[in-house]
């Protein structure tokens, strides 16, 4: 077999003692620039409490009944009677310590609650994602192949249309032609068991991958076309070398560096299209419980889930970063000025 | 080799091109060529760009880009190539014919290995099923190329120089053998000394394999040297065909006369360099026509009347110029009178009241995870009133850097510049009034003719922005101003209204020069200006920069890697290596008798045909 | 590193030519336009007026889209809409790149610590998701539409910061720049006469493309309740309020959903084909 990856026929892959070094100084190096921007979002999801219009002890409380012992509790809780920055660090000191607060909705930790929810937007974030990823590029690269034809034209157009509707269009469009008039799928709830939650989430999954889909397949299929014209495909053409070597050593490989860099985006697409996606659908998952506590004013949930959906974004763009630097020799190395 | 076996005593020309006619669309890019190779020739097509040689090139080897197609008959060692599917073509691509283009850094794959290149292709066959028998060969194989450092094998092509992936690109070009190489521009994008040594490589790795190899050049020169039958190109048609030193000899057609002429050459300086008029046109706009006529003294109305073909003259030579036998004694008297040597009188090496004087120059650059590059090292010359200076070298060697100093586009990390008598090492640091001084003094003609001017602003608005800071804006940049300095540089006042992109790149490096020339400078840095321009424009403009220097009493510093450019150009010559000056005296001392090691490998690089060389 | 000659192509202007799609593209975007300046004069009934006792009935002929839960006509509603739908993004747009001009401008063409200062800024927004944030915040803050179209101001400076310092970036080491500086031509005339003309063109086609990203998102918030005021007519809230009478009135939902696609749509073709066109 000559395998896809064209390490297989390399001589030592790790062997040179160069490699190590740079690549653990570039993801320490990287590690470090997250943790000050965790702690910045922190701050700002901390502050939430204080930019919310009226008295941070009223937000707090919410629907509870405001008689002093309560109050007190609260002031002591969230050790409102000292500075900011000082309230600031003890809250830190809680997240830290896994300790969201309390729902001002029937007095239950966010955390708990948290963890209820996040089951079903897990689903569908994995749902959604396998299909962006693997229908994306696989789009992107049939437009790419197939430039200038109808095909490209239709896919291209398709790419037009994801990026300009979003997850909520897409999803009352769904909802109405799969549900309502065909009834393929149902238009309600979250399903129980693998299965039938996979049967419920499909419409949801598509609502949420098309418009991310969108992005992937506009850059799978630019950077594609650029690999196409590059002189050493051309060379590779030049050499005799099978096309399914070329396709996938030379051009898919090199056309991915650019799609792995988007991922950041595709992350943030999936985050947001979840809130969007989990309203239209009703379902019950951690963007519908974002959206609810934003209308409830529950502040502490609100701060919760704020802070996990950031914090997961920033994580994933950190592996992004990884991943990104062990697939491009240019980075790991370091690279040499001609 | 062991593919030469079992070919000895085929009969008939390895390649046969018939009626190669090539378009985009539509539109035309060649006329129906035709190319004979013999086994164990090698051929040139010689044209510059535009005349469509790359794209003939890739139409042998069947490798068009989209949208470009062709027509005609490419016979192979009696397969027809062109009548081929392409899952049939692929076995013969690589094994019997393979392509080297033109920049080593773009061809080959920037996420493998070096020595992957020529292990992928060696997967096939069964005697290399083993990664270690490969990885033998693939060392046996770099060994052929000049490579025996092991470790290159086991590199990233970025970690490579130019002329280290280009001779990997070849290892991997022939690692199944092939019977015929095409070379497109192979050493073009190099250093003029790695040019040289992978011209040699070249030459000898096509004698050992008794190989056919067509070679694509701009360069006449190189062709000449090292291929046995010439073809020349132009706007899409082939004017002359013949053996190749029969062609230097006595070359039939005006354009390859003209072409040959209007490379400078190295050896003497001549009173005045052979330009050819106007530049290259499209290959469809000349469809019914002699493509040269345009720009031939020569052309008269018969020229136009039709497309002369391509006529033989005797068993080896063809040209397409009907009035060969009319103007064949015009051509050989103007090729006796361009080569008469006009040597130029050196002056006294006195150097007070320099213009120019550096003195410990050095700059160093912040590179890699702050690594300090040290770009000059220790650089003094001086430019006196003038006077035009060369300063020659290759990529690397801190030239450009150095320029961009002398007119404040970098600030040395030490040293003295002064110009004019003015301390001129710091413009940040200099008063205003010194600095609009130096800056009315020493100005800056820039390499790419493609930037050089502002897209968005047209060849009037530029010249009138010049003029405007040159005065002080005591005058306004009226037209009779814009319209004067464009006659300096040769162009007409109806240029003022041209923008940069209905330019070629000739009328772009005049209309930068009469840029520079606004301010009235004493001094221009000219930065490689001509090293982008097509052979028979860079004559033109070549031109442009002597008459210039007489009619203004203009100085010049002339950064060049060419020493043939720098000879027809300069009075005295700086050699910079790695940073230093290795070298410095009158040009025709320096080119014709060396001293340093480096400055005596410069000047073997430069390729010399037998004829040349004999004198 | 010398240069030699490849392909000195010359490029002829050709005569613009605007392909069909984008001309059916610039017609859709007009109508809205006029929807939005014209709405009382083309809309067939008020948006406001309740009739309760109607409630939400299916499309018929006194009200071709048929009324909401509310009674009131969603044809004059969908017209109506057209104005926040326009007005907002094209602010945001607009607003958001007037800074990034002038912040990617003086980062990209002086570096330093200015240049430093602003991608560190710049860094951290992209660390954020742009809708979460301006969902949370906009929900925490409270405030209507106009808040919501300055918390996205703020969010897409960033992103068109970057975008106008690459541009920069890519025309700041060309001879033309070194002419000029040679010349002796001042910082800001360098700036302003030489290099924003040359980046013009890809400002914008970004700012048509932002837009259609800010309808969207302005969209996506009135579609959580959240910005705009209860009551306006708006595609986004018409959404928001209408889904639950999916089953009674479906048009009440698709009718305005199709017009959010319809103007995005059009606004990133034309974008797309600015930049295709003009910026490369």
């Amino acid at each position: 077999m000559h395998g896809a990856t064209p390490s297989t026929g390399s001589t030592a892959i790790s062997g040179r003692s160069g490699d190590g070094p740079s690549l653990v100084i570039f993801v320490t190096r990287r590690v470090a620039i997250t943790i000050p921007l965790l702690l910045l979002i922190s701050f700002g999801v901390f502050a939430l409490v204080h930019i919310a219009p009226g008295d941070p002890v009223r937000s707090l409380l919410g629907a509870r009944a405001s008689d002093p012992a309560t109050l007190a509790a609260i002031r002591a809780r969230y050790h409102l009677e000292d500075p900011f920055l000082v309230q600031y660090g003890y809250w830190l000191w809680q997240v830290i310590r896994g300790d969201l607060g309390v729902s001002i909705q029937g007095n239950r930790a966010v955390t708990s609650i948290i963890a209820d929810r996040l089951g079903v937007t897990i689903f569908l974030s994995l749902m959604s994602t396998t299909l962006v990823l693997g229908l994306g590029i696989l789009l992107g690269a049939v437009a790419a192949f197939r430039r200038g034809t109808r095909l490209d034209r239709a896919i291209v157009m398709f790419g037009v249309f994801g990026i300009s509707s979003p997850a909520f269009v897409t999803g009352i469009f769904l909802l109405y032609l799969f549900g309502v008039l065909l009834h393929w799928f149902p238009i309600f709830g979250p399903g129980r068991g693998f299965l039938d939650r996979a049967w419920h989430l499909t419409l949801p999954a598509f609502a949420l991958a098309i418009s991310v889909m969108a992005i992937v397949v506009k850059i799978t299929r630019a950077a594609m076309i650029e690999e196409l014209d590059r002189d050493y495909v051309t060379f590779a053409r030049a050499r005799g070398l099978s096309s399914r070597r070329i396709l996938f050593a030379y051009v898919l490989r090199n056309s991915l560096i650019p799609v792995v860099t988007a991922a950041g985006l595709v992350v943030v697409g999936i985050v947001a299209g979840a809130i969007y996606v989990e309203v239209t659908f009703s379902l019950p998952g951690l963007g519908a419980l974002t959206v609810d506590a934003i209308q409830k004013r529950d502040i502490p949930t609100i701060q919760g889930t704020t802070l996990l959906f950031s914090a997961f974004v920033l994580l994933v763009n950190l592996a992004v970063d990884v991943i990104y630097t062990v697939i491009d020799p240019r980075i790991r190395f370091g690279r040499v000025e001609s | 080799m062991n593919a030469v076996v079992g070919r000895a005593g085929q009969e008939g020309p390895l390649l046969k091109v018939e009626g190669l006619a090539i378009s985009d669309g539509a539109v035309p890019i060649t006329t129906p060529l035709n190319i004979v190779v013999e086994r164990g020739e090698t051929i040139a097509i010689v044209g510059e760009s535009g005349s469509g040689k790359s794209l003939t090139a890739r139409a042998i080897a069947g490798i068009l880009p989209p949208g470009i197609n062709a027509t005609g008959a490419v016979t192979l060692d009696g397969v027809p190539l062109m009548r081929l599917a392409e899952s049939e073509l692929r076995k013969i691509r690589g094994s019997r014919m393979s392509m080297l283009m033109q920049d080593p850094f773009t061809m080959l794959n920037p996420l493998m290995r070096s020595g992957d290149h020529i292990d992928e292709m060696l997967r096939d066959r069964p005697e290399f099923a083993s990664r270690f028998a490969r990885a033998d060969e693939v060392k046996r194989r770099l060994a052929e190329v000049g490579i025996v450092d092991e470790d290159v094998a086991r590199r990233m092509p970025f970690q490579l120089s130019g002329g280290m992936c280009q001779r990997v690109a070849l290892a991997a070009a022939l690692a199944r053998d092939p019977e015929l190489l095409i070379a497109d521009e192979p050493s073009t994008a190099l250093d003029v000394t790695t040019q040289a040594e992978i011209i040699k490589l070249l030459r000898r790795v096509q004698r050992e394999r008794h190989m056919s190899l067509i070679l694509i050049t701009h360069n006449l020169r190189l062709a000449f040297s090292i291929c046995q039958r010439v073809y020349v190109l132009y706007a899409g048609s082939m004017l002359e065909v013949g053996d190749a030193a029969a062609v230097e000899r006595q070359p039939f057609h005006p354009y390859t006369l003209g072409l040959l002429l209007s490379e400078p050459p190295v050896d003497i300086r001549v009173p005045r360099l052979v330009a050819i008029r106007g530049s290259v046109p499209r290959a469809a706009d000349v469809l019914d026509s002699c493509g040269f006529a345009d720009r031939c003294d020569w052309a008269k109305q018969i020229c136009r009347t039709g497309k002369p073909p391509l006529t033989a003259l005797d068993a080896s030579r063809f040209t397409a110029c009907i009035r060969q036998d009319e103007i064949q004694g015009e051509l050989d008297a103007l090729r006796t009178a361009a080569l008469s040597a006009a040597p130029m009188t050196p002056r006294r090496g006195e150097t007070a009241g320099a213009l120019v004087r550096v003195h410990g120059l050095v700059k160093t650059f912040v590179g890699e995870r702050g690594r300090p590059i040290c770009a000059i090292k220790d650089v003094s010359l001086h430019i006196m009133p003038g006077e035009s200076v060369g300063l020659v070298g290759e990529s690397g060697s801190g030239k450009t850097t150095l320029g961009r100093c002398l007119v404040g586009l970098e600030t040395p990390t030490a040293g003295d510049i002064h110009v004019n008598g003015i301390a001129a090492a710091d413009f940040d640091a200099m008063a205003k009034a010194d600095r609009v001084r130096v800056r009315r003094t020493i100005q800056m003609i820039f390499q790419d003719p493609f930037s050089t001017l502002n897209p968005r602003h047209s060849v009037g608005q530029a010249l009138g922005e010049a003029l405007g800071a040159s005065a002080g804006a005591t005058s306004p940049a009226t037209a009779e101003r814009i319209a004067s300095l464009l006659a300096k540089v040769g162009l007409s006042a109806a240029y003022a209204t041209r923008r940069p992109a209905s330019l070629s790149g000739g009328e772009r490096q005049r209309v930068a020069i009469a840029r520079a020339l606004a301010v009235k400078p004493a001094i221009l840095v000219c930065d490689e200006p001509v090293s982008a321009l097509d052979l028979s424009v860079q004559a033109q403009v070549l031109n442009l920069f002597r008459h210039l220097q007489v009619e203004h009493e203009l100085s010049y510093l002339f950064i060049t890697h060419d020493l043939a450019v720098v000879r027809q150009i300069t009075e005295r010559i700086y050699v910079l290596y790695l940073g230093e000056i290795v070298e410095e005296g009158p040009t025709e001392r320096v080119i014709g008798n060396p001293q340093h090691p480096y400055t005596r490998r410069l000047v073997a690089s430069i390729p010399r045909s037998a004829i040349q060389r004999a004198p | 590193m010398s240069v030699p000659a490849i392909g000195e192509t010359r490029r002829t202007r050709q005569p613009l030519r605007v392909p069909i799609v984008i001309l059916i593209a610039a017609l859709i975007i007009t109508g809205v336009a006029i929807c939005a300046v014209l709405g009382e004069r083309i809309a067939p009934d008020s948006p406001f007026l309740q009739r309760l006792a109607v409630g939400d009935t299916p499309p018929s002929s006194v009200h071709i889209a048929g009324t909401d839960l509310f009674g009131r006509d969603v044809l004059s509603r969908v017209i109506y809409g057209a104005r926040t739908a326009l007005v907002g993004p094209v602010v945001v747009a607009a607003g958001a790149f007037a800074i990034a001009t002038l912040l990617g401008l003086v980062s990209g063409y002086l570096g330093g610590l200015v240049d430093s200062a602003i991608m560190r800024w710049v860094d951290f927004m992209f660390a954020l998701p742009v809708p979460l944030v301006a969902i949370v915040v906009v929900g925490v803050v409270g405030g209507g539409y106009w808040t919501a179209v300055l918390v996205l101001v703020v969010l897409f400076t960033a992103p068109d910061t970057r975008i106008v310092r690459s541009a920069v970036l890519e025309q700041r080491p060309l001879p033309y720049i070194d002419a000029a500086r040679t010349l002796g031509i001042s910082k800001t005339r360098i700036l302003f006469v030489h290099i924003l003309p040359n980046i013009a063109p890809i400002i914008l086609a970004y700012v048509v493309l932002d837009f259609a990203f800010a309808l969207v998102n302005l969209a996506g918030l009135s579609f959580l309740g959240l910005g705009i005021e209860p009551g306006t007519p708006d595609w986004g809230r018409m959404l928001f309020e209408n889904r639950n009478i999916l089953f009674s009135n479906p048009v009440a939902l698709l009718l305005p959903a199709g017009m959010i696609i319809l103007t995005a749509v059009s606004m990133n073709l034309i974008g797309d084909w600015l930049f295709e066109r003009f910026a490369k």
